[in-house]
């Protein structure tokens, strides 16, 4: 490599040997030289954004990909890749000094694939529990009754020896712990704890001060949404530390789609964010129509929009009404949201068959036409229903006192740290960034339509609850568009079938779901299922905020500013 | 039966009083105490005064033991039944533990305690406010002043240095 | 007919005469005593089979439900099918709670919920004892729920239920104050600290008279009942259950029903001490009438009592205790002084109760603009131009 062959690659002017070289996929950027590279990024090139931390496994090295984007001035994607020769012992500088919304993505890594990030202060599993031997997400992992690296199917063994496939293969349970981890005598280790209770500090030794206590909400608590724990250190009522601890409903999603061929994959992404099936389906399929390099017939890009904005509404119902609950009012806030949904959902039902898990979207279209009638009760619930439901709910809770004398100043987020943290969605712009994908990086149709993004300056519960509020408006804006603007024609390009040759390659594609940017990461080396699938999942990196979001509130205040970030754990641990 | 009910309550309120002196739980010693009041209140309404009974569970079972029990369990590294049942200061309390019973003692056995002839007033809710009022008003409003005081020290002690 | 007219008293009188001729004075006063007792401790029970039924079926069309409506015509049998769930409950202790005090809390609070009852008069001279300091002894009862609830939430060794009661004491402190405060306005109207008085004296209910003590009241008393939007010391979506989130069985029951047989003693009382209680049209003349409008009075607080609850989020802690201090408090003394101001006016009672009423709307409105100013305020420092 010559030295005019060096400079002529991106940002080598300022940081000299950052960038190895250029790939239709990114950047790969040399690991030492990567906090210098992305201060630079952040810096002087508006790269602001940390959008999504993962990993690949590839066959001579392990791969780091971070995504890259502006958010105070719109910028598109920028990928960075560090490639690691050593899979014995990986290891990247961490850049949580420059976003500290890396933190439990880079953590997240760390657990699916032992890349160790140096500097970061609390590197340990995270999804995963501590008495789990091995690097799951790496090739050459093998899970309990692992058969083969995918799916034993009936047309990939004629023979038939595909049934009972696990009792001969050779791994059996294959249950293995790290060394020094008895599972019967393993207690959950506290020494992990030290930093929210101030043990380093010596602050808990006076006989005066106010005991801090440690407090454990969840796994089994009414206001975590599921089985999320936050570990809570508190002094009197105030709270002083804080830990999400989560991964009780992983579910291993991104192995189980690797060994899934593209099409399995569908209903599985209904699981994510079980409220919002409709969203998660587009995201995927809008990632691997990237790689197929699909032209989606209109009437079908119609359909997706509207399906995705009834499944904004019904989020957003949910969690307006939930974090209602949150405050302590007698689900009644909530079952007004949950009817709303449940109407929304029947509609769903009509097009797809199902309620929750609707898997409905399809590579290049969605699995079935609108049936007769449909676009008549969609057209009764936009124009008449819910605007007369969102006068109930502004009547009824925007202006109620207890509820703006708890949500107002509460889990303040300034929009500097928003960005910093990799917030998402509505959250972000309860901090006052105007930042939607929509808008900012149009998919589908969605340049097609007007609508308004919805923002808000302060930055608190209060504004999130805003937000979400006038994003149901917008939302039914676009739906009046678009129930207006439906062509007829075909909905899938070419026909139905059961397994399609995705070109080898890689796909992030980003859309803005309910709960903020659900991206989907996917790596095809043009065989049948996935060679990598990752989920970027908003609310996961929302959680990351929460810490900094609760100190110096109340125990009360730390279960609201929870129900406004609206996590769901399907998405959460995956 | 006064007499039976007079001894019931005596033996209740003492022997509840020795569990609390002796008991090594300091919480339990809070409950104790609490069982100490209710039978000094039943003591009154045996004395006709219920106005006193129900302001001594108000004050010393709502309010003061309450206080008590909240201050033991914000404190709990004192709980713990291994800590040393004396500190330092044990010889002086007790010395001023015995003044105290002296003192007591002497009074109760040498005023000559004058004796209410006939039954008790029907209403002796309106002669005893009347009386704050009127021939007792001045250590009424000492004692005021005094909770006053108290009270203003408190909030001052309570104030988070800014 | 003048049986009938005077129903209660006549059959208690009938009563007593009837078992007076088959056994001696003391035994008569000992049957009569525990027949009384029976009654007092079944008032809580029966309050709970009825309340929570109610509860569920009011709340439930709130929310746009039917509320229960499988057991029995409206669901009436719903209650007594929770009361056999609860009855068949393993009853757990914690390993390492403090088994008497844990043991003891709940029968603590049972006799302060049932000991309530027994100066409530649901009728003329229908009273279990018309006690010359009976607005006294319902707050002094109060206390020994603070004790029993503290007893709980330490014995269980939980630390939601010991924060639990860490908010149980600020916030029964707190709003026993207003709420002393504001009783003491109706004894000093009275002149009286008997119930029955307190209710014979109310040509016109206190309530259309001293509006202000009448919603300190309620405030407060729903304040120390623990409900909705008082409800801290339970916050199901905070602290989880508060308290006693480590009892089960029949031990989580007389929580239960110390909390819906304090409700209903909460709402007799304000009947009772604001409403008129067993007064309303033609009880004079016959007083079988009485208990019937009490009741319907009673139940009338406790559906408004429902009502917040359905549709009220909840308080802060801090929110709540200034709200105590800095609002209730000063209202209720403000309206002390005015009250025994006007009582030495040299003019009859009715222009009295006149000026108590142009004094309470004052204190009122002042109080509610205050309000707002503040609330206003609280917006500006957060960069908010009202909502």
């Amino acid at each position: 490599m010559t030295d005019t062959m060096t400079s002529a690659l991106p940002f080598n002017d300022a940081i000299p040997g950052a960038v190895l070289e250029t790939t239709p996929n990114g950047l790969v950027v040399a690991a030492e030289k990567l906090p210098e590279l992305a201060r630079h990024l952040r810096d002087q090139q508006g790269y602001d954004y940390l959008a999504m931390v993962t990993s690949v496994d590839w066959p001579q090295y392990l791969e780091v990909v971070y995504y890259l984007c502006g958010v105070a001035q719109p910028k598109p994607g920028l990928v960075l890749k560090v490639r690691l020769s050593d899979k014995a012992n990986p290891v990247v500088p961490s850049v949580i000094d420059i976003w500290p919304g890396a933190d439990f993505q880079e953590r997240e890594v760390y657990d699916m694939m032992g890349i160790r990030f140096e500097g970061h202060p609390n590197l340990r599993r995270i999804l995963l529990w501590e008495g789990f031997a091995g690097w799951p997400l790496r090739k050459d992992y093998r899970e309990s009754y692992y058969e083969e690296d995918t799916k034993p199917l009936k047309s990939r063994h004629p023979d038939g020896s595909h049934l009972w496939a696990e009792d001969r293969v050779p791994w059996k349970d294959n249950v293995t712990y790290p060394v020094g981890v008895d599972p019967d005598l393993w207690v959950s280790p506290q020494v992990q704890y030290r930093r929210i209770m101030g043990v380093d500090q010596g602050g808990n030794g006076s006989s005066l001060n106010t005991e801090r206590v440690l407090v454990n909400m969840g796994p089994q608590h009414p206001s975590t949404h599921g089985v999320f724990r936050m570990v809570l250190a508190i002094e009197g009522e105030n709270v002083v530390g804080l830990e999400p601890e989560m991964g009780y409903l992983h579910r291993c999603h991104e192995k189980i789609g690797e060994r899934n061929t593209y099409l399995m994959n569908i209903p599985f992404t209904d699981r994510l964010d079980y409220i919002s099936s409709m969203s998660n389906n587009l995201g995927y399929v809008l990632a691997v129509e990237k790689l197929m390099g699909l032209q989606v017939p209109e009437r079908a890009d119609y359909i997706r929009v509207i399906m995705a904005e009834f499944t904004r509404i019904v989020s957003h119902f949910i969690a307006v009404g939930f974090l209602f609950n949150d405050l302590g009012a007698y689900f009644t806030p909530a079952l007004y949201g949950v009817r709303e949904r449940e109407l929304i959902l029947d509609l769903f039902e009509a097009a797809s068959g199902s309620r929750m898990m609707c898997n409905y979207m399809r590579f290049g279209g969605v699995s079935a036409d609108l049936p007769e009638g449909w676009i008549k009760r969609a057209r009764e619930t936009v124009w008449d229903r819910l605007p007369r439901v969102l006068g109930d709910f502004e009547t009824l809770l925007s202006g109620n006192e207890i509820f703006l004398a708890r949500a107002k100043g509460v889990g303040h987020l300034s929009a500097q740290d928003a960005v910093a943290y990799s917030m998402a969605g509505p959250m972000l712009r309860a901090s006052g960034v105007p930042y939607d994908l929509r808008k900012a990086a149009p998919y589908s149709i969605y340049d097609r339509f007007d609508f308004d993004v919805c923002s808000r300056p302060e930055g608190d519960v209060w504004a999130r609850f805003r937000v979400r509020m006038d994003e149901i408006y917008q939302s039914l804006r676009i739906l009046k568009q678009a129930l207006d603007g439906i062509p007829e024609g075909p909905i899938l390009a070419g026909k139905k079938q059961y397994q399609m040759r995705v070109p080898a390659g890689e796909a992030y594609s980003r859309i803005e779901g309910p709960k903020g940017e659900l991206g989907f990461f996917v790596v095809s080396d043009g065989k049948a299922n996935p060679y990598r699938y990752h989920v970027r999942a908003p609310t996961f990196i929302n959680l990351t905020s929460l810490e900094k979001m609760c100190i110096g509130h109340k125990i009360a205040d730390s279960v609201v500013i929870l129900g406004a970030i609206d996590i769901v754990l399907g998405e959460v641990d995956r | 039966m006064q007499h039976v009910m007079f001894f019931l309550f005596a033996i209740i309120t003492l022997g509840a009083a020795i569990m609390v002196v002796t008991t090594r739980n300091l919480l339990r010693s809070a409950l104790w105490l609490i069982l100490v009041f209710f039978g000094i209140a039943g003591i009154f309404v045996l004395l006709n005064a219920e106005f006193l009974a129900v302001v001594q569970i108000l004050v010393y079972v709502g309010a003061i033991a309450t206080l008590i029990i909240f201050a033991v369990m914000l404190t709990r590294q004192v709980m713990d039944p291994k800590q040393p049942r004396f500190n330092d200061q044990a010889r002086v309390v007790a010395g001023f533990a015995t003044l105290l019973f002296v003192v007591l003692a002497v009074i109760v056995t040498r005023v000559a305690w004058p004796v209410a002839i006939g039954a008790a007033p029907v209403d002796a809710i309106q002669q005893l406010g009347m009386d704050f009022v009127g021939p007792y008003a001045v250590p009424f409003e000492v004692a005021s002043v005094l909770l006053v005081v108290a009270m203003i020290g408190a909030i001052i002690i309570a104030r988070e240095h800014e | 007919m003048d049986y009938i007219r005077d129903f209660f008293i006549n059959f208690a009188h009938s009563w007593t005469t009837w078992i007076s001729g088959g056994l001696p004075g003391w035994a008569v006063t000992v049957v009569n005593f525990l027949l009384g007792g029976l009654i007092l401790v079944m008032m809580p029970v029966i309050a709970t089979l009825a309340l929570t039924w109610m509860e569920r079926k009011v709340i439930g069309r709130i929310q746009n439900r039917l509320g229960p409506n499988r057991v029995g015509p409206w669901g009436i049998f719903q209650a007594i099918a929770d009361a056999v769930k609860m009855l068949i409950k393993e009853d757990i202790i914690p390993d390492r709670a403090d088994r008497p005090v844990f043991n003891l809390a709940p029968i603590l609070i049972f006799v302060g919920a049932a000991m309530l009852w027994a100066v409530i008069p649901f009728g003329r001279r229908m009273i279990g004892q018309d006690l010359n300091i009976g607005a006294l002894y319902v707050v002094a009862i109060g206390s020994i729920t603070t004790v029993a609830v503290l007893m709980a939430g330490w014995a269980s060794n939980n630390k939601f239920a010991l924060i639990g009661a860490f908010r149980v004491v600020a916030q029964l402190l707190s709003y026993e104050i207003p709420m002393v405060l504001s009783i003491g306005v109706v004894v000093l109207v009275v002149g009286s600290m008997r119930m029955g008085t307190i209710v014979e004296s109310q040509w016109v209910p206190f309530c259309l008279v001293l509006p202000v003590a009448f919603i300190t009241y309620v405030l407060a008393a729903i304040a120390e009942t623990g409900r909705a939007p008082f409800d801290l010391l339970e916050a199901d979506s905070e602290i989880v259950a508060g308290y006693f989130v480590e009892y089960s069985g029949l031990k989580f029951g007389w929580f239960y029903i110390a909390e819906y047989g304090n409700l209903m003693a909460v709402s007799a009382i304000t009947t009772t001490l604001f409403l008129g209680g067993w007064r309303g049209p033609f009880a004079g003349a016959a007083p079988v009438l009485g208990p019937l409008y009490f009741i319907i009075k009673t139940v009338l607080v406790i559906f408004v009592l429902m009502w917040i609850r359905g549709t009220l989020p909840r308080f802060r802690i801090d929110q709540m205790l200034a709200f105590a201090w800095k609002v209730l408090v000063p209202a209720a003394l403000v309206n002390l002084l005015w009250v025994a101001a006007a009582l030495k006016l040299p003019v009859p009672q009715a222009v009295q109760y006149a000026v108590m009423l142009v004094g309470n709307l004052a204190i009122l409105g002042v109080t509610l603009t205050l309000l707002g100013q503040s609330a206003k305020q609280h917006a500006k420092r957060h960069g908010l131009a009202g909502a």
